[in-house]
């Protein structure tokens, strides 16, 4: 066989090789893409952020004068969440407010919420709700469940705060402070 | 094929373990801490009450200082954020007629006062800071605020008329003694 008559053929081989050249494959890699929007959740004191009671009655029930309007906004992954709960609380329950060497306990400041849980006034007594609050010096203000409907969402509420002296003793005169505190957690 | 086994499993595993923490990260979650600054204020007081408004005597006797008027109760109050002490004054509105019977006038040098049975004093003194009429004046009691603010006491006040070398018209004799309370 001359290479004038084996020619053709060998064009034909070349050509195939060439093509599976081409066809060659390397090893399929996997990339597993994963990304989570955080969940997210805050408060936000609209308005009566400052509450002032000019002239404090003893032997009686003072009002602050306005709501503390609060908005809590949240965007959570209803599979991950149960509930988003709002709690006030004070970070010294015996000492909710203090004057001079004269402290009122928490117990003689009431909150109400009537969109939420106390809608009667309530003493900050409670217990803290998942690791947020105080031990006797916190206040559940709602607990909300979570679901594909609200799962980015927000509220807003009025909270009604009271300084009940009924039966307390006189307070020296002068100026009493505290700071309430305002908190929402996820359960 | 296997290394292909290995990758998928790999990245379920992954993907597994990455969505058990965002779970564990969704409850409990935390918001921020918002704050409502709360403030109250108890006004200072400072009060005299008198259990009554009333004070009589019945029979003017002449010439005497056993002239002795219903006692009086009175409670003082205070509730206070300065000061060093209390004072009870009483004192007349126009001295040289303390009491009157028409144009017939008893003055304030022959009423006397005292509060629990301490000596009597003619309402005779000088006003105590801007309490009382100078003349007509006298200070029932100081007390001493230095270790408390917030207190208060109840005292008898007598009242009489010394009408030692006096003599009265008779009638009916009227007047009004005013009682305050001052902090100095």
């Amino acid at each position: 066989m001359s290479i004038r008559s084996c020619g053709p053929k060998l064009l034909a081989l070349s050509a195939l090789l060439a093509l599976g050249a081409t066809e060659l494959q390397a090893q399929a890699q996997i990339i597993s893409l994963a990304a989570v929007a955080l969940g997210n959740l805050g408060v936000t004191i609209q308005s009566g952020g400052i509450q002032a009671i000019p002239g404090i009655a003893d032997n009686a029930v003072n009002n602050f004068p306005s709501p503390v309007v609060i908005q809590t906004a949240w965007n959570l992954n209803p599979g991950q969440t149960n509930t988003v709960n709002l709690v006030a609380y004070f970070s010294l329950p015996a000492q909710a407010m203090v004057g001079g060497s004269t402290q009122i306990p928490s117990s003689r400041v009431l909150g109400r919420m009537t969109t939420g849980l106390p809608t009667t006034f309530t003493a900050i007594t409670q217990n803290g709700i998942g690791g947020v609050g105080t031990a006797g010096g916190s206040l559940n203000l709602f607990s909300v469940n979570i679901g594909g409907a609200n799962k980015n969402a927000s509220r807003t509420d009025n909270l009604d705060l009271q300084l009940n002296l009924v039966g307390f003793p006189p307070l020296p005169a002068g100026a009493y402070a505290g700071v309430l505190n305002i908190r929402a957690v996820t359960q | 094929m296997y290394s292909r086994r290995m990758n998928a499993l790999l990245a379920a595993t992954a993907l597994f373990l990455f969505g058990a923490t965002n779970a564990r990260a969704q409850v409990g979650l935390t918001s921020n801490v918002a704050t409502v600054a709360l403030t109250a204020t108890k006004a200072a007081t400072l009060s005299v009450t008198a259990a009554t408004s009333v004070a009589t005597l019945a029979n003017i006797t002449d010439g005497s200082n056993a002239n002795v008027f219903t006692p009086v109760s009175l409670t003082t109050a205070w509730n206070l954020t300065a000061g060093s002490s209390v004072r009870l004054v009483g004192w007349f509105g126009t001295p040289a007629q303390a009491l009157a019977n028409g144009t017939d006038f008893i003055p304030s040098s022959k009423v006397e006062g005292r509060v629990n049975a301490i000596a009597y004093a003619p309402f005779t003194g000088a006003p105590v800071g801007a309490v009382g009429v100078a003349g007509g004046s006298l200070q029932l009691f100081s007390e001493s605020v230095a270790g408390s603010f917030l207190g208060s006491r109840t005292d008898q006040l007598d009242l009489r008329l010394d009408l030692t070398g006096t003599t009265t018209m008779a009638g009916d004799y009227t007047g009004t003694l005013n009682l305050q309370a001052i902090v100095q």
